[in-house]
């Protein structure tokens, strides 16, 4: 496909995004290879994305998004055609890498937390099991095992266990 | 009416009178004499056969202090049970049900509801079978409790344990009062009814939970439903599982499960004595860590943690990688002992010692370790195995309880007391053949003598 110079030059900003469909960017690139200016100018937009890459986001005055709502509420009809801005590959980058981190973070902090638990309610889980099957025993007071076993319930699902009366 | 009418009517009221006369009189009448297994036999059948509701009262050891608890018990033959909670405060409203399904836990302050699987409640035969086996049985008389009349027996174990005594009614067979006393700490728990009415029909309904608007509710399937061998659960879990080598004299293998909590998997081991039980808990040492409470401990060099909770005692240690931790009513001497054998790590050299002694391969005896059963009874079901010529699974069997040596004389078709004078000269010889005695001092059999029921 060949492209004459007007053309080329409009789409230089898809090319650099990478929104063009292969034949096209294609064409673009074949167009560059001969054309000075529109590699100057190329050039130049690559330079200028990734300075506005580089700034800080701003923070919009509280009272933009008012407006934004207030012209939204306004509106009653939608654009005739929404243009789909995707972000650029390297925030896609960053966004792989932090939800990569977070996989491999979250089972690490899962076995610390699971590991924790199992500290502070490891006997309780087990008094209760021992509890439940001593009062199978034959002559076991089951009204007492039971007891034990419900006060464990407590402690096993993160419950403050119960203080007692302490009577005698 | 005619005549003969009145005359038949006459004789059915008489008869009726006479009837319920003679109840009256054979209840406050004198006990006849009545032997302490037969009072036993009656307290075990109990709650098969009567449906009651009452108040107890229970004093039980909790933190180093006596704690008084009171709840209403409502029974419902087999194996209902409903329990309300009346005091102290913090336990005051607390509600269990069990439908003989599901047993149903309910926090009223919390509006919290706990679901869990009932316990199958196992067999009444094997219960007789070790009681009579492991505890010294003895009828102290008679007594009254809430103007009941009541035979008084007492359980004493012959290995490490509560002693056991019990007023069982007359008239019922149900325990209205009972009594565990430690040989360390004396009096560790007590319950008795300060009230209780029998043959109510208490209505099913009763016994059906319905969880309160808004409750939340935790389903606590914590233990497999299914019991298997320890070797069964070894070949789930990634570590390995140990067996007691040695227990107190009486206990023997009850069942084993892998119990899943979040994270947490471990395997449950547990042996009973026909009244009291020992449970271990094993998981990989990483998967928990050191309660912040407890006394540090030593278990056969390696680190350990004892905790005494008041009636259970729990002792937690660390070896190979693994965390055990013991939880039973046995003394802190015994619970250490026993720690220290499977501490002590010496699983082959005793399967080749005691396959050595009793002349057996090897693999033999690792096969019945596998199915939980401690040295001594690997050494007693080899030897009465052949002394008797039955096979492994039902000399097992015969030491677990499940069969008495009645069942044992009609399997093989010989009189009761051939198989029992059979099974006392197995069991003299097998008790010449120990494996190393323990290191520490506790009540703990080197074998344990079998006297058959």
């Amino acid at each position: 496909m060949t492209m004459n110079h007007h053309r080329a030059g409009q789409l230089l900003s898809a090319y650099l995004d990478g929104e063009l469909p292969s034949p096209e960017a294609a064409a673009v690139q074949e167009h560059m290879l001969d054309c000075q200016a529109c590699r100057e100018a190329y050039a130049g937009l690559r330079a200028t994305k990734g300075l506005l890459g580089r700034l800080p986001l701003a923070e919009p005055p509280a009272e933009f998004w008012s407006a934004v709502r207030e012209r939204g509420q306004r509106r009653e009809t939608p654009p005739a055609r929404w243009r789909l801005s995707l972000p650029p590959r390297w925030m896609w980058a960053v966004a792989t890498a932090v939800v990569v981190l977070i996989l491999a973070t979250v089972p690490l902090i899962k076995g610390t937390v699971d590991r924790l638990h199992a500290t502070e309610i490891g006997v309780d889980l087990y008094v209760r099991e021992h509890a439940r099957q001593m009062s199978l025993e034959p002559l076991a007071d089951r009204a007492y095992l039971n007891l034990v076993a419900g006060d464990a319930d407590l402690v096993v699902v993160g419950e403050t266990p119960r203080a007692g009366d302490g009577s005698k | 009416m005619t005549p003969g009418r009145g005359a038949r009517a006459v004789v059915i009221a008489a008869a009726f009178l006479f009837a319920g006369l003679s109840i009256t009189l054979a209840a406050a009448g004198p006990l006849l004499p009545v032997s302490p297994a037969q009072v036993l036999r009656m307290a075990l059948e109990a709650p098969r056969l009567i449906d009651y509701e009452g108040t107890k009262v229970i004093t039980a050891l909790r933190g180093g202090r006596m704690e008084t608890v009171t709840v209403v018990e409502s029974h419902k033959r087999p194996n209902m049970l409903r329990l309300e909670f009346l005091s102290p405060e913090d336990v005051a409203g607390r509600l269990i049900v069990d439908d003989g399904t599901t047993v149903w836990h309910y926090e009223p302050r919390l509006n919290l509801a706990f679901a869990d699987r009932t316990l199958d409640s196992g067999l009444l035969s094997r219960d007789l079978t070790l009681l009579l086996r492991n505890y010294r049985l003895s009828l102290l008389g008679t007594d009254e409790v809430i103007g009941r009349q009541a035979y008084v027996i007492a359980l004493d174990p012959m290995g490490s344990g509560v002693l056991r005594q019990l007023w069982v009614d007359r008239a019922t067979g149900t325990v209205l009062r009972g009594e565990d006393r430690d040989e360390a700490r004396g009096v560790v728990l007590t319950t008795y009814f300060s009230r209780i009415s029998f043959s109510l029909n208490l209505p099913q309904a009763y016994f059906q939970y319905r969880t309160p608007a808004g409750a939340r509710v935790f389903t606590m399937h914590i233990a497999d439903r299914e019991t298997s061998s320890p070797a069964a659960l070894e070949a789930r879990v990634r570590f390995p599982v140990l067996i007691p080598p040695v227990l107190p004299e009486g206990y023997t293998f009850r069942g084993a499960a892998l119990t899943r909590f979040g994270n947490l998997a471990s395997v449950y081991l547990r042996y009973s004595d026909g009244g009291n039980l020992i449970s271990f808990f094993e998981a990989p040492a990483g998967s928990i860590g050191w309660p912040s409470f407890g006394q540090p401990v030593r278990v056969a060099a390696q680190a350990g943690r004892f905790v005494d909770l008041g009636y259970f005692r729990v002792l937690i240690w660390e070896q190979r990688g693994l965390r055990l931790t013991a939880v039973g009513t046995a003394p802190t001497d015994t619970l250490m002992a026993v720690a220290s054998r499977i501490a002590a790590g010496q699983e082959q050299a005793l399967v080749t010692d005691v396959s050595r002694r009793v002349d057996s391969d090897p693999a033999t005896v690792r096969r019945l370790r596998g199915e939980g059963l401690t040295f001594p009874e690997v050494t007693r079901v080899l030897v009465l195995s052949r002394h008797l010529g039955t096979d492994l699974p039902t000399t097992i069997q015969f030491m677990r309880g499940a069969l008495t040596v009645t069942d044992l004389a009609r399997q093989l078709k010989v009189r009761p007391e051939v198989v029992k004078r059979t099974v006392q000269e197995a069991m003299d010889r097998a008790s010449t053949v120990p494996p190393e005695a323990p290191a520490s001092p506790p009540a703990i059999p080197a074998l344990l003598p079998v006297a058959a029921p």
